[in-house]
Parts: C-alpha cells; structure tokens; sequence
C-alpha cells in the first residue's frame, strides 16, 4: 500500500483512560471492555485520506502507569501528533493533564500537534469532568479538543483524522520540515511496501475518512 | 574513487546467522526500514513462531499462515546484553516460507510490540516441542512454538539466550559495588527456577545438545554479539532451568491456557529503571565498560 506521508502518533494519558481501547476502536473497530494493562508499546496503523492524499498513521500506545512513566517518554521523539487522553469520570486523571503536556512538550518537536480526548462520553451519569473545563484546558495551551467515547466509537475516528488534517495543514504551511525525521513525518515510499520487506501495512484502509459523526 | 588505496574492500557475505534466519530477517529489516528507523545499529535476533496453547494437546492457536516473530535488540549497541523485546506478526499470502520473493507473496509483517525485556520473562517451556514461553510483569503468558522449519541450532540459540538473560555473561558485572541499575540480569529466588518438565526431555539430552550448541556457536559465534565486540563465554553446560521474562499476545488477548503467574522476578525490582530508559546513548556507553570491569570500583568516590 503506497502512501503520500507517513506519520507518527503517540497516546498518552493516565492509565485506564482508555488509550489502548481508542486505538483498537480506530485500527479494528472495535471495543474491548477488559482493561489489559499496557507495557513498553504497542503499535496499530491505518491509512487515512486528507485532502486526496493517502497518509498512513503510525501509532505508538503507550503505558500509562506511574511505574512506566519514564520509558513513555522515550517514545515521544520522532511524533508528529499526540493524543493526550483523560478520562471524563475521573478527575484525577484530568488533572494529572498538565504532566502529561510537560512531558509532551519536553520531548517533542515543538510543532507536535497535540489533541486532548476526554475519553468515555458514554458514560455521562458519572462524568466528573465538565466539558467546558477540557475545552478550557485545551484553549489554554493551545490543543485541540475533542470528547470520545472508544465503547460507541463517538468521535474517534474524528479524533485521529482531524489530528491529521491538522499536521496536514502545517506541512502545507511549510511549519513541518518533511525531510526531518524528528518531526515523526515520513515520504512514503513510491513502491509497493509489501514488496520491499512487506513494512508494516497492518491493519486497514479507511478509504475516505471524511468525519461525519458528530455523536457526542 | 572514493576509495582508500590499501583498505581492503568491504566484504557483505551473509553471516551464518542470516543464513540460520535468525539475524538480517524481516524483523530487522521491518524496524531498521525507514518507517521505523528504531535500534537501527543494533543486531536483531529473530525467530518465527506459531502460537500455541496446550489444550490436552498443543494447538495452534491462529492460522497457520500467521506467524509470531519474536525477536530481541539492544536499545543502544553497546549494551552488553539485549534490552529489547520485539514482537510482530508475519502473514505468508502463500504460506510460510513460500517463495516470497516472487511479485505478489511477499509476507506482510506487522510490528505489535516493543517490550522492556526487563518486563518480560522468556522461558523454554517444552525443550521438546520447541516451545517459549513469554511472560509479562502483567501477569500475561503465552506459548510459542519454534516454526519447524528452522533448524535445532536455532533453538539452542533460543536455550543460550534464555540463559544469558537469566545468569548474565562473564563480562556482566558481579561486583555488588558497581550500581548496575537495570535488571536484565534477575536474582533467582529457591523457588523460582522452574525446569522443564522431566518428561519432555530425552534421557541423553544433555550431551547432543552440547554438540549442538558448541556446532551452533561454531557456525555462529557472533549471534548473540549485540554490541558488536563482546563474545560469548556462557557456561555450555545448559541446565534445563531456563527462564526469562516476557509476554506477550496478538491483539492484547490472553492465551486461554494462562496459569497462575509466580513471577520470579520481583515486580518491585522489574520496575525500578533501566539502561532502556536513557535517551543518550554516551550515558549508556559510559556504564557498559563500568559493567565490565569486574573488580574495579570504577563508579566509585
């Protein structure tokens, strides 16, 4: 499968908040309700299309775990996009955010873009945090913010495109230098991949990914 | 020419581990490749697998053209022991080791995870049957079977490994002075070396597989060579207590046969931190010599 760009996202957040389900929602979709706790990385991949373009995402699922805190942040050089992901039932895990962001910011390139998910929309009767807060959080820092829920699959495909729409339009701004590989931006290669050593084509081709849920 | 008269030309035979398949396969190729571009001066050891899981008898558990490749890598080249565990899944369009150079049957190889070996224990379950198992500090075990078209040699390579991350190399230090902070190289309670269970092993196990091993070293000596430089000097009289760490499944999805975890490496101790988490290389460079010297304070005031 050829592609236009690659890039790299990495998910972050607390533990429990639904990182992993998120990918699996976006790579498989589906929703897996056992929560596995995640060591080291675990890595998913789609082919989506912005602006005609076909952009692979390369997305590295990270533990979230206190104890596994400082390997994650070896994982973040080299990203493109970030999911900072708090869970909306779980204060504490909204404001833990602000490490999350250092962390961020301390070992990307600055020009990662970074989206905050507020992760289980479904679940409104327990949510603790207010919507108004995240966007306030996210107008704040300057991310990008969106509520999802990984259980219906509300918004997370919207969640990973506009994440790449966004790098998108920096590339085209020239904010991004393609040929920088810090930048977690690759030029696709012009061949067949599975010909060449069969590099990771895992998963599926979303076709046209042209948001249109809206649900939450 | 750019080249400098006297110097011999380069050489690029394949060393005898490519030919084994267990080194430059696709595993290595997968995440040296630009898309990935990780570890990219580091040795990767690889193998294929089947997973399997023992229902009365062992069983595939995902088709047969899936294969588990399972592989270990050092993070920084100079670390004396691998840190890195690798797993992807390789589908063979027209089974595997099919003619995959051909147009159309290149395998399709998927990168699942990269695991801190510090996580994980790796164990030869069924020396037998060919069988590891990977098990993580989350308490998740899967089975995996040696692909029956590689060789014996290679797992022996697998024993050797096994035995190298539980016991170390002469090189890794055993100078409780020197603070070597990652724990690659576990402490083995009394409880906590499991064996292979006697009924899987042949009565004269022992001395072919030394033979095997010493014909495996021989063909290969440089397999295990992460760094480039260090040379193995591991004990050949491999016992059948052979544990590691590890773990790890397709999709986050536990063997159905998982028993109860008796983790030998203490978790709190797994937890600590590791040469795997320093981003600078120099730091790493700095400790490995300091693993090295047995016997002098280096480290220390």
């Amino acid at each position: 499968m050829t592609y236009a760009y690659l890039f790299k996202y990495i998910i972050i957040g607390d533990t429990g908040v639904g990182k992993s389900c998120l990918l699996l929602q976006f790579t498989d979709k589906r929703f897996q309700p056992v929560h596995d706790l995640t060591i080291g990385v675990e890595f998913g991949a789609r082919m989506v299309n912005i602006d005609g373009k076909q952009i692979k995402l390369q997305i590295w699922d990270t533990a979230g775990q206190e104890s596994f805190r400082s390997i994650t942040r070896s994982y973040y050089r080299g990203a493109a996009g970030a999911l900072l992901v708090y869970d909306i039932t779980r204060r504490e895990t909204f404001n833990h955010l602000t490490s999350w962001l250092e962390d961020a910011r301390q070992h990307s390139s600055s020009n990662m873009v970074i989206m905050l998910i507020g992760n289980k929309s479904d679940l409104e009767s327990r949510r603790d945090v207010k919507r108004e807060e995240g966007e306030a959080f996210a107008r704040e820092h300057g991310l990008i913010f969106m509520e999802t829920s990984a259980k219906t699959a509300c918004n997370v495909e919207e969640a990973f495109i506009n994440t790449a729409k966004e790098i998108y339009r920096k590339i085209q701004q020239g904010l991004f230098d393609v040929h920088n590989e810090a930048n977690g931006i690759k030029i696709g290669p012009q061949q067949c991949i599975s010909s060449s050593v069969g590099p990771s084509t895992s998963q599926r081709n979303s076709g046209d990914v042209e948001s249109n849920s809206g649900c939450c | 020419m750019s080249k400098i008269r006297g110097l011999p030309p380069e050489v690029r035979e394949p060393g005898p581990g490519v030919e084994l398949g267990v080194e430059d396969g696709l595993l290595c190729k997968l995440i040296h490749s630009p898309e990935f571009n990780l570890f990219s001066d580091s040795v990767v050891f690889e193998s294929n697998f089947l997973q399997v899981t023992k229902l009365g008898n062992w069983m595939d558990v995902r088709e047969a053209s899936t294969i588990v490749i399972l592989g270990v890598t050092s993070s920084v080249p100079s670390l004396p022991l691998p840190n890195v565990l690798l797993m992807a899944n390789v589908t063979w369009p027209q089974g595997p080791f099919s003619t995959w150079r051909r147009p159309g049957c290149a395998p399709v190889i998927t990168l699942r995870r990269i695991l801190p070996l510090k996580y994980v224990e790796l164990k030869i379950y069924d020396r037998l049957q060919r069988i590891l198992r990977v098990r993580t500090v989350t308490e998740k075990t899967y089975y995996l079977k040696l692909h029956e078209k590689h060789p014996e040699a290679v797992f022996q390579f697998w024993i050797r490994l096994v035995k190298i991350l539980q016991k170390g190399l002469s090189i890794t230090t055993k100078d409780p002075r020197i603070q070597f902070s990652h724990c690659l190289v576990p402490k083995i309670s009394s409880n906590s070396t499991e064996t292979t269970p006697a009924n899987s092993l042949p009565s004269s196990s022992q001395p072919s597989e030394n033979r095997m091993l010493l014909a495996a070293e021989q063909t290969s000596g440089s397999l295990f060579d992460f760094s480039g430089k260090s040379q193995l000097t591991a004990d050949r009289n491999t016992d059948t207590a052979i544990e590691i760490y590890d773990s790890n499944s397709y999709n986050k999805t536990p063997s159905p046969v998982a028993s109860p975890v008796n983790l030998t490496i203490p978790m709190r101790a797994t937890l600590s931190h590791s040469l795997w988490e320093q981003e600078n290389p120099d730091e790493c460079f700095l400790q490995a010599p300091a693993a090295s010297s047995l016997g002098e304070n280096l480290l220390g005031p």
